[in-house]
């Protein structure tokens, strides 16, 4: 699978050195070159168009944050043993708004950015793949920082296992990025598919375990629960972060596959419409 | 060396396909500069997207071995909410140009676009001349052994029109010109070669006066009058 997927990115890579006859630079420093310019690019029109820009990074998760916890509070004084309410749910609501984020913007990765495709080297591949990596840095920063603030006013737990975070974090990004490739040609293909996404993503906050835990559902429902990827993404990054957590039911290897499996269905994806995507039709 | 082979390309309309180009091959002469004329409609800036790797023909194909530019055209290429600027400055990096390079880029379009203060406001407060203005100003910054111009020249006053045609002068020393537009004077005076679009086909014509008379050929004239006769069929 791997190499097959080595294999799909470097023909795409060939594909972009066959129509840049540049003689001065290499495909990769081609590629480097547009998603450094991309990211820039990126950076400039999300934030600074308003100074809340910035602030805004850490505030939508520290809202969504802020509510659950008003919410689930309530309900049950110590929502989960051993883990301050407030980092059990930061750690929910982060993942799922960079899943949320990536799949609104994949839908939409065409249209917005048909005056770039007026330079040859820059093609939907790239703008969907500045993003991805844009909104997932936005999520690693926002979870960092928003962790740090809590731990400075005391809200804090024992730390349990960095190695299995970056591994979920990579397969996670992976995930994204699939699943972005493969919405852009949705997008592109049926406008109409916009107007669902809210109602889907809508839907998958209830069900990916943003404020639950698997282990506090009754079991009948596992098996319907636990083909949700992005519920093993929070789960495996709970157990990644607090030692209290059980995470009995976050399935690393489940996790794998699906990352895989979505990126290589991505990529085809792409690889099968490219053309189409960009040309006047 | 740019060559079209078995080139076709179709639109989409309510009624059916229409047909731009259909089996179209040809070559472009070496190091000649090219003017293209057509009629509205008749694909001149489809055929100048398509030389410039930004859009796809059904089939066929384009061969080159030069660097040829994106289409130096007025719509597209600039951010709105970003100020000319950051265009540019994005501009440069997708074509690798960074750090103190980017720097001078940067001053020789400010220079060329003559729009002060614009240039650190949004693109989208722009007039079409200032925008054609960045455009143009862009285009050169960057080295490309052939550049695709379409109509950017047409909106500017007669002063940017000097400034355009003082560039591309100096520029013909080591690259060469493919240009759209309908002001026959700015043709004879920058292209060496003509091609004509009409009906699917394309003719290439030895100098760039054969084409400007085949494209007039085609218009329907002014009745002349009496005593204006001579005057009127010199148009």
């Amino acid at each position: 699978m791997l190499p097959w997927l080595a294999w799909n990115w470097f023909t795409y890579i060939k594909e972009k050195a066959d129509m840049e006859s540049s003689v001065q630079r290499t495909v990769w420093q081609i590629q480097r070159d547009v998603i450094h310019a991309m990211l820039v690019r990126e950076m400039k029109t999300r934030f600074g168009k308003w100074r809340l820009g910035y602030v805004w990074v850490l505030l939508e998760p520290s809202l969504h944050m802020m509510v659950l916890v008003t919410i689930f509070s309530l309900v049950r004084e110590n929502f989960y043993p051993g883990i301050p309410t407030a980092l059990f749910m930061l750690s929910g609501i982060a993942p799922f708004l960079c899943f949320s984020h990536c799949f609104g913007k994949g839908l939409t990765a065409i249209e917005p950015n048909r005056g770039l495709f007026n330079y040859r080297q820059l093609r939907p591949f790239d703008a969907v793949l500045t993003r991805t990596l844009l909104e997932f840095a936005i999520y690693l920063v926002a979870l960092t920082c928003l962790l740090g603030l809590l731990a400075w006013f005391g809200v804090s737990t024992r730390f349990n296992n960095f190695l299995l975070l970056v591994v979920v974090n990579l397969l996670f990004f992976c995930f994204c990025l699939g699943l972005s490739l493969a919405l852009c040609v949705v997008g592109q293909r049926f406008p109409e598919a916009a107007k669902m996404s809210p109602i889907i993503v809508r839907s998958l906050y209830f069900l990916s375990g943003v404020f639950f835990s698997l282990e506090q559902i009754p079991e009948e429902y596992h098996p319907y629960l636990v083909w949700n990827p992005l519920l093993h993404v929070i789960e495996l990054t709970r157990e990644g972060l607090f030692v209290q957590y059980q995470g009995a039911f976050g399935n690393l290897n489940y996790l794998i596959f699906i990352s895989v499996s979505f990126l290589a269905f991505g990529l085809l994806t792409y690889r099968a419409n490219w053309r189409d995507l960009v040309r006047s039709q | 060396m740019i060559k079209l082979e078995n080139l076709t390309k179709s639109y989409r309309t309510p009624n059916g396909r229409k047909v731009l180009f259909r089996n179209v091959n040809s070559t472009f002469p070496e190091g000649k500069n090219i003017g293209i004329l057509g009629r509205n409609g008749a694909g001149k800036s489809t055929l100048l997207r398509i030389m410039g790797g930004i859009d796809y023909p059904d089939s066929g194909r384009v061969v080159t071995d030069r660097r040829i530019s994106w289409p130096m055209g007025l719509s597209g290429g600039f951010q709105g909410s970003l100020t000319g600027r950051d265009n540019v400055a994005f501009v440069c990096g997708i074509h690798g140009i960074w750090g103190g390079e980017q720097r001078k880029v940067m001053d020789r379009v400010q220079d060329f676009a003559e729009i002060g203060d614009y240039f650190d406001a949004p693109v989208k407060s722009y007039s079409s001349g200032m925008r054609s203005r960045l455009a143009f100003g862009l285009s050169i910054a960057v080295d490309f052994d052939t550049y695709l111009v379409d109509e950017v020249m047409s909106v500017g006053d007669a002063h940017f029109k000097r400034k355009c045609e003082e560039i591309i002068a100096e520029k013909r020393k080591t690259s060469t010109f493919i240009i759209v537009a309908h002001a026959m004077p700015l043709l004879r005076k920058n292209c060496d070669v003509g091609i004509y679009l009409d009906a699917g086909q394309l003719t290439v014509f030895d100098t760039v006066d054969d084409a400007i008379e085949k494209y007039q050929g085609e218009q329907p004239r002014p009745k002349p009058k009496a005593g204006n006769a001579n005057k009127a069929l010199k148009v």
